[in-house]
């Protein structure tokens, strides 16, 4: 019986470069290393077309290709027999193969020679496998279905957002051995990234954004597609992407930037996946690894579940979180503020808010926080709910499908982490408080 | 029809290929649908004009038959750790019983491709894995270049290589 692409795509990562051969109409055949052979579905491949070489001119006039693939570990080869069908040149397949290369060209110091012209598209005919003396397969590092199903009845068992992200980032550590991750929500309105939550790093990183398109992450996120890279390259870097993004903006940008987003000083391996539900981008699960071709096909199809799972209870959480619980009988009674003063401003422009002049949040955010704190001062409240500042007009969420609770999450932990006088403390679903521990003198600079 | 015209390797080039450079021969069918197998080894004629490659009669049963049907072969020569690419590509390919000598390159291939593929991370049980192949089912095919072009990678691939 011969084997299946499925069951053969870890000869497709590029570790043994795949070989093809080629025939002129003239009948001369050609053979030529490729850079790439990526995985569509069972029966496509995609092939890079990065120059106008023989191959290429053979293809175009004579469909039949013959590839030489040869598994990384067994050494096992087989052949594929393929017809060449069409090119494409942008979309979620090209991206994808088009990150992968950079991270291929960075390790065979081809950076600057390999660009992706093209994915060519070719229908899987036959395989063949070649007789051979194979060296025994190597023992998975672990279960990869195992780990999902206990990840998924984890997830299933949260009742609240924040534990569902805290969950997702155990479970990827403990049953997947993937000890670095982020959680990215999505600001669809500005086309941006928010880091909700991480693993892994010296610095959380909460708070710290990435536009659609920037590095693996904004790749992942605007072509709505897993990234995946099995090399270092610094084409793909999301630190550089950001500081590059700096150096151009102004204010926004600069704030932005305050948040670094933490990552791998020598990160080898990345894997961005998108978080879909319903249609709709609700965020990004990004995973990395100092060691090369650390994720394969495989830790790919794995997550994209575990990211499917994880956006259905995103949706569910959040409706949840929507319809409050009835409040407590009665409030704890909080200690009165006291001590130094402390000056909260509040920059219009773009809701950024600055504590004793340090920098704590911005945007959505930051116009809630502002919100809260104006009524707690001018008004003595200190209970709330999400349902209100849904529809509270000084808030302008950027679109219904806005997943507050995210942006909650976040501001309750940036004020942890600047160790503020505010926190924000859950007082049950869909309902929290403000804790003030100093008294506020509140700022505000432009029209508000 | 082009002329026909040969291709002599230098002692350079015929260094190269008899190297630890990895070696993969391809072949087509009437229909013009290629095929292409791994070699084990290969060997230079003294006057460079000769090439013969070594293969696995086994994997190579198809591409036996379609070089005895039209001769019509390629060959490319490449060094994993430089990248260093060589085609070679003649139409009268025949396949020849072993020359005394040859089951000595073979098993010298071995150890310099296993040296070569070391440098870049693959252990010696992997190239012996590769190269695997039974004595006695070894078959040697040799052609006489026509042509040859550089094939590293970048805008420069598929240039010919000038005698």
């Amino acid at each position: 019986m011969s084997p299946t692409l499925d069951a053969i795509r870890e000869c497709l990562e590029g570790a043994v470069p795949a070989v093809i051969a080629t025939c002129a109409p003239d009948g001369t055949p050609n053979v030529a290393y490729l850079s790439q052979v990526e995985y569509v579905d069972s029966v496509h491949v995609a092939l890079s077309f990065q120059f106008f070489n023989k191959t290429r001119e053979n293809i175009l006039a004579n469909p039949q290709a013959r590839l030489l693939l040869t598994h990384p570990a067994t050494a096992q080869m087989y052949r594929m027999s393929l017809e060449y069908l069409r090119t494409e040149t942008a979309g979620p397949l090209f991206e994808r193969m088009k990150a992968k290369l950079a991270g291929i060209a960075s390790h065979t110091g081809m950076s600057g020679v390999f660009r992706l012209l093209g994915a060519d598209i070719y229908r899987l005919l036959t395989i063949e496998q070649l007789s051979a003396q194979p060296l025994p397969a190597p023992a998975p590092r672990l279960s990869l279905l195992s780990a999902l199903r206990v990840a998924v009845e984890k997830l299933n068992a949260c009742s609240d957002l924040a534990s569902l992200l805290e969950q997702t980032l155990d479970c990827l550590a403990t049953e997947f051995d993937i000890p670095q991750a982020l959680l990215l929500m999505a600001d669809v309105g500005r086309e941006r990234l928010y880091t909700v939550a991480s693993r892994g790093y010296e610095n959380s990183g909460v708070g710290a954004e990435i536009g659609y398109g920037e590095g693996v992450i904004g790749v992942a996120a605007r072509e709505r597609t897993p990234i995946r890279i099995g090399h270092m390259t610094a084409e793909y870097s999301y630190g550089r992407a950001i500081r590059e993004a700096a150096a151009r903006g102004g204010l926004a940008e600069r704030l932005e930037s305050e948040i670094p987003l933490p990552g791998l000083p020598e990160s080898r391996s990345q894997l961005a996946v998108p978080i879909l539900a319903r249609g709709h981008l609700l965020g990004v699960l990004y995973v990395e690894s100092p060691q090369d071709l650390r994720f394969s096909y495989d830790d790919e199809d794995a997550l994209v579940v575990l990211a499917a799972q994880l956006g259905l209870h995103m949706c569910a959480l959040q409706e949840a979180a929507e319809t409050p619980e009835p409040a407590p009988d009665s409030d704890p009674a909080r200690a009165p503020a006291q001590g130094r003063r402390a000056t909260v401003r509040y920059y219009a422009e773009n809701s950024s808010v600055f504590l004793d002049g340090d920098y704590l949040i911005k945007g959505v955010a930051g116009s809630i926080l502002w919100t809260l704190l104006q009524d707690y001062v001018n008004g003595g409240r200190a209970s709330f709910t999400n349902r209100e500042l849904r529809v509270d007009p000084r808030i302008r969420l950027p679109d219904l499908s806005d997943n507050l609770e995210a942006r909650l999450i976040l501001l309750e932990r940036r004020l942890v982490e600047r160790d503020a006088c505010v926190r924000i403390e859950k007082t049950g679903r869909g309902r929290f408080r403000l804790a003030v521990s100093r008294p506020l003198e509140l700022i505000s600079t432009g029209a508000d | 029809m082009p002329s026909v015209t040969e291709f002599r390797l230098d002692a350079e080039l015929a260094g190269f290929v008899t190297g630890g450079v990895t070696v993969i021969a391809a072949s087509r069918d009437a229909g013009n649908c290629p095929n292409l197998v791994r070699a084990r080894g290969c060997r230079v004629s003294p006057d460079g004009r000769r090439v013969t490659v070594f293969l696995d009669g086994p994997q190579s049963t198809s591409l036996l038959a379609d070089w005895r049907a039209n001769g019509r072969v390629a060959v490319v020569f490449t060094r994993p750790s430089t990248h260093r690419s060589v085609q070679l590509k003649g139409r009268d390919a025949a396949i020849e019983p072993l020359a005394e000598g040859d089951h000595a390159i073979v098993a010298r291939y071995r150890d310099l491709l296993a040296e070569e593929l070391a440098t870049i991370g693959y252990g010696h049980g992997f190239t012996a894995a590769l190269l695997a192949a039974d004595h006695d089912a070894l078959v040697a095919l040799s052609f006489t270049p026509e042509a040859a072009f550089s094939q590293t990678p970048g805008p420069g691939a598929g240039a010919p290589l000038t005698r």
